[in-house]
């Protein structure tokens, strides 16, 4: 059951073909900072944009080998037709690469419609009123585009399904706050990435056929670490199991499509598009966002309810503003007594071998 | 005529001096000796990103001290490998902004540029995200390390026009009156709205004279260097919002203007003119010059621009606002490359130059574009080489002067066709 989510992210393009032939409208978007919730209201499909392992070969062209794989990859995804199907790309404002990519988008991908959401960088209340006029304005410009009205009985109804789908999620990550985890991190990363790119309705669906249908995926724990993998993004899902090779359960995460994206639910009581700014502004932060503190703690306390002996902190490389905050996430866990292994990761010409020495080495040293 | 450049001594292609540039040198020391005064004095060190409003600091009788500047500074003057390699100790990713790794080093290893114990610590720390989404990162990483207070100013982006009067106008005039507020709880001193008012004005005045100066790039025969415009930088990144500023720019302006109108170039035969893009390369200012054994100069850049910009001393933060939001950086468009179309028109440009500065990705990172811009709508070509603006280590001069001269013989080959 578990590896159907996988699949699902693996025939991703195909089934958004599908869709499509169904007469769906599909919408893709770049990072967890997109108000989705708007554009299911809609009543179109948002997917989110992710990269590839496949070498790239048509981005070069257009963006210089020193930005972070993700955003190479998933242009020269897109430059070689892999998204052709979209009919709209949403950007909203985090690091800098989501700020250079739009314009390069809009000249070499051809797509119907493009938005860029200005979000802003501090979580103030200020920054709530700035935002909310922002999301109204967003919302006419999908009105426009569709010709037809998003009603807040839709809004309404698309934050009840967002909200299930995080309820959901944040039930399968507690499964692994046992001693014995039904479920593996390498299958839970395929449960998360296949809610990237799934109308929510289904993936809830999915979810919730899920729990008592898994196997332990593990005969025998003697031995075994539990740790937190946190970061930003990444498309090797054989990393994970590697990881689970050399005796190492991933239990929880940090991650840009994990409980950062899958957390904090919107308020329900409020007006939407005042629940809406409220919730992405107030959410688990990524580090682009500001003060920072809150990732801090919200990776400490991840890191003690899931009784993580070691972290993973995995980063993209020339990702900016994760790798600032890597010295002091580093130091704080270890003066929290957590085991630490740095990784500087490329999704482009990973090297499983390379990883797996390094994740050995790690493990015998935390024993 | 020869391309390639061999028969000039590189003596030749070394330009006159400004006279008024003089001034700089006196300058930069009184700069410094306030810097180190300050404490004494009871001045507040501030510690700012570029695109930070330095008129606050100025208005509260403080001292701006910008890490960006200084770590071009340690660049020239040969210390940043060694400081950067220390950031780098601390954990810093080696691909980092090399600002910020320098930074890390000297005030972990608690050195200078000249030897010396280095700047002060901060009291305040100010960054705004307009430049760049890493300020307020590395900021932050300040701030553990000094432990004291951090103002950051949110920027709206702009999307379209309406950005500049709308609310995304307001919310940053408002975040930069915040910072107002909080600069007076940190420092102690009372906010003072007409003291802004003449900082912000004085500010203007220095901008104004400025993009005055920049303008007169266009005319032919070019009357200044890049490596001038570079030099003459100081003022305008650090002093702007003082008088010092001001008599600065007004003598400079008038010997530029003057080497226009008596049809002086600064190059004494004049060949092609370029844009280049955008930061210098502060450990090898005088690969500018290598261009000069080409008769190419340089007739406009970008860099010089960033930190100009008009303000409205009757309305403070609302055109400072205005100026953040209008700058290049803060579009999701490829603003730049608009600006670098109108200007190669006006500046009879005939090639482009980028300087690929590996470590600014925001920067660097549409270049490929923006040529592709300029070739397409004007036909204009361009080079790319790549470098990073602070650290000397990876730096290969012998393959970029090569790159250069296969360069500047494709444009010989299509202005001066045999
Ligand atoms: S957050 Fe990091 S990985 Fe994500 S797009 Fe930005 S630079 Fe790339
Ligand atoms: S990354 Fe670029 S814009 Fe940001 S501080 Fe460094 S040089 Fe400046």
């Amino acid at each position: 059951m578990a590896s159907e989510f996988l699949e699902a992210y693996r025939n991703r393009h195909e089934l958004a073909v599908g869709w499509k032939q169904a007469g769906k409208k599909v919408f893709g978007y770049f990072c967890n900072y997109t108000p989705e919730e708007i554009i299911h209201a809609a009543g179109v499909i948002p997917v989110r944009i992710r990269g590839a392992t496949e070498n790239i070969e048509l981005a070069d062209a257009h963006l210089p080998t020193y930005c972070c794989s993700y955003i190479r990859s998933a242009l020269d995804q897109a430059l070689k037709g892999r998204y052709s199907y979209l009919d709209g790309t949403v950007f909203p404002k985090t690091c800098d690469m989501t700020r250079v990519l739009p314009s390069i988008w809009k000249r070499n991908i051809k797509v119907p419609y493009q938005y860029f959401l200005p979000m802003p960088g501090k979580s103030t209340d200020e920054a709530v009123e700035f935002l909310i006029p922002e999301l109204r304005l967003f919302r006419e410009s999908l009105e426009g585009y569709l010709g037809q009205p998003i009603t807040d009985e839709a809004l309404k109804q698309a934050i009840g399904v967002y909200n299930e789908n995080r309820t959901l999620v944040d039930e399968v990550y507690k499964l692994a706050l046992s001693d014995a985890p039904p479920i593996s991190g390498s299958q839970m990363y395929g449960i998360l990435l296949a809610g990237l790119i799934m109308p929510k309705e289904e993936h809830n669906a999915m979810l919730r056929r899920l729990p008592g249908n898994v196997p332990d995926p593990v005969a025998n724990r003697d031995g075994r670490m539990r740790l937190m993998v946190a970061g930003s993004t990444f498309e090797n899902v054989e990393l994970l199991q590697l990881i689970e090779d050399c005796g190492g359960d991933v239990v929880i995460d940090d991650l840009d499509f994990g409980t950062r994206y899958y957390g904090s639910t919107v308020d329900e009581s409020l007006e939407p598009m005042r629940a809406l700014a409220k919730r992405y502004l107030r959410r688990i932060p990524c580090p682009c966002k500001h003060p920072t503190q809150l990732r801090m703690e919200h990776i400490l306390k991840l890191a003690k309810d899931y009784r993580v002996k070691g972290v993973i902190l995995l980063n993209q490389k020339y990702c900016d503003t994760h790798l600032y905050d890597r010295p002091w996430i580093e130091s704080t866990l270890r003066d929290n007594g957590l085991q630490v292994l740095l990784v500087d990761h490329s999704d482009i010409g990973w090297v499983g071998g390379k990883f797996k020495t390094m994740v050995e080495a790690f493990m015998e040293m935390a024993e | 005529m020869d391309a390639k450049g061999e028969n000039k001594p590189e003596s030749q292609a070394k330009p006159p001096r400004l006279s008024s540039a003089a001034a700089l040198g006196p300058l930069n020391e009184g700069y410094y000796r306030d810097l180190a005064n300050a404490k004494q004095e009871g001045r507040p060190v501030v510690w700012v990103t570029s695109m930070a409003p330095i008129e606050l600091v100025f208005a509260f009788g403080g001292i701006p001290f910008f890490p960006e500047n200084y770590s071009a500074l340690c660049s020239s003057r040969k210390v940043a490998a060694e400081f950067m390699e220390a950031g780098e100790a601390l954990g810093y990713s080696a691909g980092l902004c090399s600002y910020a790794l320098n930074t890390f080093g000297f005030t972990h290893l608690k050195r200078g540029a000249f030897g010396d114990e280095g700047p002060p610590a901060p009291d305040v720390l100010l960054a705004t995200e307009a430049a760049c989404a890493t300020h307020p990162k590395w900021w932050e990483a300040l701030q553990r390390q000094f432990d004291c207070p951090l103002i950051i100013v949110d920027a709206a982006y702009v999307v379209d026009s309406e950005a500049l009067s709308g609310h995304q106008k307001r919310y940053l005039a408002a975040e930069l009156e915040r910072a107002a507020l909080d600069m007076e709880r940190y420092t102690g001193t009372k906010f003072d709205i007409d003291r802004l008012r003449e900082v912000v004005a004085l500010s203007d005045r220095t901008s104004e004279l400025w993009d005055e100066i920049d303008g007169m790039r266009a005319a032919v025969p070019c009357p200044i260097s890049q490596i001038d415009v570079f030099t003459v930088q100081f003022p305008l990144v650090t002093l702007k919002g003082t008088k010092a500023a001001v008599e600065f720019y007004e003598p400079l302006r008038d010997e530029v203007k003057q080497r226009v109108e008596s049809g002086f170039g600064f190059l004494p035969n004049e060949r092609f003119r370029l844009i280049w893009d955008l930061f210098p390369v502060f450990h090898n200012l005088r690969l500018l010059n290598y261009f000069g054994q080409f008769d190419a100069t340089f007739v406009t850049d970008l860099y010089g621009n960033a930190f100009s910009g008009r303000l409205d001393a009757s309305d403070p933060f609302g055109s400072l606002a205005e100026r953040y939001l209008s700058f290049f950086m803060r579009s999701a468009s490829v603003g730049k490359a608009q600006i670098y179309v109108e200007r190669a028109k006006r500046y009879h440009v005939d090639g482009m130059v980028f300087h690929a500065n590996r470590c600014c990705r925001c920067f660097s990172a549409e270049q490929p574009e923006i040529g592709q811009i300029l070739r397409e709508e004007l036909d204009i070509p361009s080079m790319v080489f790549e470098a990073d603006m602070v650290d000397p280590r990876a730096y290969d001069d012998a393959q970029v002067k090569g790159r250069i001269e296969a360069f500047m013989e494709m444009l010989e080959a299509r202005k001066y066709p045999k």
